[in-house]
């Protein structure tokens, strides 16, 4: 009974890292893509599809679940989402002048936004892959890899990305250090099977500093000429306010996956 | 050649982030300027109105610019562009000797002062001073070819493209501050820019 | 508020905060006490020196003819009225080819023409500061590339400098402070060409903030870089070596115009009159620093002629004023039938240096670069009207297509000649000072280049698509080369250190001073070279050998 309790609990915190990187997903691939004209129709899926996932996800948080066909197409088309539009970012970049140049890598479409699509499409299934039933051993490793793998690719982004701004604020060397070190310590737990207290401490610490991270690129904005009064051209040319939640979700859908592994006992 | 902007006008734009209050001011205190001077007589004017309309068409459809002010302020307040060559004299006193051999050679060549020929014999008279092939005896001072290039192009046309109208005209995003730009890429425009009419 | 065009600003033992729309910082003043250093010019040349000087300890006075200008609220996004940043006291020019003085080289304003200049930050090639030995012409610099590498990174870093990752040309440099910023449609325009020319090219290193600096905003990309930033990401010296001056106590006058300086009777400087408020006044100092380009720095030297040195102060070898030389600025530019809007970003953001670094096939000396283009409506319509004899409906006509239109052009190196010049005319200005001609002819040599250029430009074009390609084959920018530094006293005016070779104490530091000019855009070796001089200076100081 306890088990099934604990399925039940990291469910619902997948579900609710899905959700929240979903909503990232939205807000930022809509900024983006709103600064890239939408000149492909394709450009307004990951929108309408992350408008479906989010809320889908929010309800699997609470417990409930949605209507089984439409949940699983849902997760389904976002990974799929997800996915092209890797391939999409991937071919315009190719085609601009200079290629893979980093100027390129810089500023045009990022190569590792999309995989949040993938990922919150992933997280949902995974989180109602839990909601269906008891987890095999190999779930937890499985589902513990999608996360960590998600989080290397945000401190990817995020490095690269803060690499451009030439790291001017020392926060900004933040998600270069406290999400690897999550990831790291997550990583082992996940190997030795078993749960630790630093790692659930350093997931915490990437979760909230993904809030943070918003907070700082609202400050980000702000000191870009004309401020917040410039909010239309600054909300675009500033620091993406809706980026760092990203760490949020992928850390509160990793303390999910922390739940499914056995507790350590004393004086063993 | 239609307007290919005709749905942008920059003035839409002066009281958004596009614009500052130091822009509003000079722009609104240029737009304001009047045909008066005190450096030119009235046949000088006559002559200046001609050549400026000549050179620099209004664009159709636009308000039209004060063109003949501007390039007044500057010769009033015979202003230097920080160089002239040899031999020639300052911003004022060009202008007025300038103005005066144009009304001459357009006498000795038509009978008629310049500001009261017909639009064909005025842009030929106006070629022939920009090749240099006036009369030298009107011409003393310097040439009609330096006239041309030194004086007379650079501040009639700097003067024209300096209004609003002729930013509007040509799809320029005009002035820029606080607020920049955003995209940059080819074919791509911010909100707050020129949409361009394209064919059809 | 008054405009700082009208009324001295430095007074009262404050300065303007250029970081703010009307507020003032601290500053120090020495009245008319004599100083240790009175610097004439606070440019790319004077005003690094300043701030180096200040912090050594030294008493320091900063004069500049121009207002002390705060960017955020005295400038206007508009080319006719920021023309209050440009020199326009009246020169004469005369020669084959007159230069256009004004807007392309000159500025007037605390911070000189890095106020309105185009922010592109180059390194010279190494061997263009010994091309005689190395390359067998012009004259070689008394100074080493190695020894400049270093103060190119010093400057590069107080500018914070936005480049390339990887720097394609000349030996390895270290990282730009800051990232490149993005390219804009005519920059992509010369990355296809260079592309499909096989050369390099790269993200021009600019002076303009990719990020946030201090109090500084990065750039917005308006476009208007050349008619002043008015968002304090152009790292001109006002926001950059004039603040670090003050701070470190050094005394800016704005709006006083030094007219001559003074000799005394053991032949040494002992300071200068300048005019200032409506009337003159003489301030002594220990040292003089000219530092007012080449053509006022000349001037004030020829101007300040006296009993002991009649053809003007420093003037023993003959050849101040001498060996002017600007940069060839010719231009290749087209249609694209894509919008390209280049009024948007700074001006030139994508650059080869290929021609800087390769001499095969060239049938004439030196180097050259090119960069995409983003000119605004006067000057494009100038131009035009200038370049390809528009007027009427058919300017209207091609100025309607500006958003289309796409363009390179060179910055290219001119040959010292002796016969290009600065001298003063009989005509004085309103001070009484004499005013000064300017006299230049281009030689074979230049129009060797020009042609090997704008063919080059053409093919980049067309290459890249562009159709209906046209030749601006009249522009020149930058100046150099009338105060020569050198080696020899007969041959050069100033040493190696910018010490004059006739009056220990008179020094000249601006690019007045360069023997050649290389192919790139001088601002950054002129600010390399002055701290470079401010660091002799107080090694010297040290030593007792001022």
């Amino acid at each position: 009974m306890e088990h099934s309790n604990v399925t039940v609990a990291s469910s619902r915190l997948m579900a609710a890292g899905a959700a929240i990187l979903g909503t990232s997903v939205f807000a930022d691939s809509g900024l983006e893509h709103y600064r890239g004209s939408f000149r492909n129709p394709g450009m307004v899926l990951p929108i309408a599809t992350s408008a479906i996932a989010v809320p889908l996800n929010m309800r699997r948080s609470m417990g409930s679940a949605a209507r089984p066909g439409l949940g699983r197409a849902v997760d389904l088309v976002a990974s799929i989402v997800g996915m092209a539009g890797f391939g999409f970012h991937l071919r315009n970049i190719g085609r601009e002048p200079g290629g893979f140049r980093l100027i390129n890598l810089f500023y045009k479409a990022p190569l590792g936004a999309p995989g949040a699509m993938v990922l919150t499409g992933l997280l949902g299934r995974a989180s109602r892959r839990l909601q269906l039933g008891r987890p095999s051993p190999f779930t937890a490793k499985a589902f513990g890899a999608i996360t960590v793998a998600g989080l290397v690719g945000t401190v990817a982004e995020a490095g690269l990305l803060h690499f451009r701004g030439a790291f001017h604020n020392p926060a900004m060397w933040l998600p270069l250090a406290v999400p690897p070190l999550a990831s790291l310590s997550f990583a082992r737990d996940l190997a030795l099977g078993q749960p630790t207290g630093a790692t659930r401490m350093l997931l915490g610490a990437t979760a909230g500093l993904g809030l943070v991270g918003s907070a700082f690129h609202a400050y980000g904005i702000a000191r870009n000429m004309g401020g917040w009064r410039n909010w239309r051209q600054n909300i675009l040319a500033g620091p993406p306010l809706p980026a760092p939640p990203s760490f949020t979700g992928l850390a509160i859908a990793a303390l999910g996956v922390m739940l499914l592994l056995p507790k350590r006992r004393r004086h063993d | 050649m239609t307007d290919p902007y005709p749905d942008y006008d920059v003035l839409d734009k002066r009281d958004t982030p596009s614009w500052n209050d130091k822009t509003r001011e000079v722009v609104d205190q240029r737009m304001s300027l009047t045909e008066s001077s005190h450096a030119l007589d009235a046949a000088q004017l006559a002559t200046l109105r001609r050549l400026v309309s000549r050179l620099t068409p209004q664009p159709e459809q636009r308000a039209p610019a004060n063109t003949v002010a501007i390039v007044l302020q500057k010769i009033d307040a015979n202003a230097s562009d920080g160089y002239r060559l040899a031999g020639m004299p300052q911003v004022r006193e060009c202008w007025c000797k300038g103005l005066d051999a144009i009304r001459e050679e357009a006498i000795k060549r038509h009978g008629l002062p310049f500001a009261d020929l017909d639009d064909e014999t005025a842009d030929a008279l106006l070629r022939t001073i920009e090749n240099g092939e006036t009369s030298p005896e009107v011409w003393t001072d310097f040439s009609s070819k330096q006239f041309w290039t030194w004086r007379i192009l650079p501040d009639v046309v700097s003067a024209h493209w300096s209004h609003p109208s002729l930013w509007s005209a040509m799809g320029f995003g005009g002035p820029a501050s606080p607020r920049g730009y955003v995209r940059l890429d080819a074919n791509r425009r911010d909100g707050w820019e020129a949409r361009e009419e394209t064919d059809g | 508020m008054a405009e700082a065009s009208d009324s001295v600003r430095c007074a009262g033992g404050r300065a303007p905060d250029v970081f703010s729309t009307e507020g003032w910082v601290p500053m120090n003043e020495y009245g008319e006490d004599e100083v240790d250093f009175v610097i004439v010019g606070t440019g790319a040349g004077g005003a690094p020196l300043a701030a180096k000087l200040a912090e050594a300890g030294f008493s320091v006075i900063a004069m500049d003819a121009g207002p002390f200008w705060r960017p955020l609220s005295d400038f206007a996004s508009d080319e006719m009225h920021q023309s209050k940043l440009y020199w326009t006291d009246e020169r004469i020019v005369d020669g084959e080819n007159p230069i256009h003085m004004g807007a392309n080289n000159s500025g007037r304003s605390v911070g000189g023409s890095t106020v309105h200049f185009a922010m592109v930050s180059l390194r010279f090639r190494p061997e263009h500061f010994k091309t005689r030995t190395k390359l067998g012409y012009g004259v070689d610099w008394p100074i080493d590339w190695q020894e400049m590498w270093d103060y190119y990174r010093e400057v590069e870093q107080e500018l914070h400098i936005s480049g390339p990752v990887r720097y394609p040309w000349g030996p390895k440099r270290p990282r730009y402070p800051l990232r490149p910023h993005p390219l804009n449609a005519a920059a992509h325009h010369l990355v296809r060409g260079a592309e499909g020319l096989g050369i390099d090219w790269t993200e021009t290193p600019l002076a303009t903030l990719s990020a946030p600096v201090g109090k500084a905003h990065p750039c917005v990309y308006r476009g208007f870089c050349v008619t002043g930033c008015s968002t304090n990401a152009k790292q001109s010296a006002l926001v950059t070596w004039i603040p670090r001056a003050l701070k470190a106590g050094a005394e800016i006058r704005d709006l006083a115009m030094v007219g001559k300086i003074e000799c005394n009777a053991r032949g040494r400087a002992s300071g200068v009159h300048y005019h200032r408020n409506g009337e003159w006044h003489f301030q002594k100092a220990r040292n003089v620093v000219v530092a007012g380009y080449a053509v006022e720095t000349p001037r004030l030297l020829l101007n300040s002629a006296n009993g002991d040195h009649p053809e003007g102060l420093a003037n023993s070898s003959g050849l101040l004023g001498k060996n002017l030389m600007v940069q060839l600025n010719q231009a290749a530019w087209g249609q694209a039938e894509e919008e390209i809007r280049s009024y948007k970003a700074p001006p030139s953001l994508a650059i080869t240096e290929h021609w800087n670094y390769c001499d095969e096939g060239k049938d004439y000396f030196g180097g050259w670069t090119y960069m995409s283009q983003g000119p605004l409506p006067t000057k494009w319509a100038t131009s035009l009207a200038g370049g390809r004899k528009l007027w009427g409906r058919p300017l209207l006509e091609e100025m309607e297509r500006a958003n289309h239109s796409v363009g390179l052009k060179m910055v290219g190196e001119v040959l010292p000649h002796e016969d290009n010049r600065v001298t003063l005319s009989d005509e004085t200005d309103q001070h009484g000072l004499r005013i000064p001609r300017i006299t230049f002819s281009l030689r074979d040599n230049e129009k060797a280049m020009i042609r090997h250029a704008l063919d080059f430009m053409q093919s980049s074009l067309e290459a890249s698509g562009a159709r209906d390609i046209w030749k601006e084959t009249d522009d020149t920018c930058h100046l150099g080369g009338t105060a020569r530094m050198g080696d020899d006293p007969a041959t050069s005016v100033v040493n190696a250190d910018c010490r004059s070779w006739d009056i220990p104490n008179l020094w000249v530091c601006d690019g007045s001073v360069f023997p050649t000019v290389g192919g790139v855009n001088p601002s950054l070796t002129i600010q390399a070279i002055a701290c470079r001089t401010a660091d002799r200076i107080v090694e010297m100081g040290r030593k007792g050998e001022l």
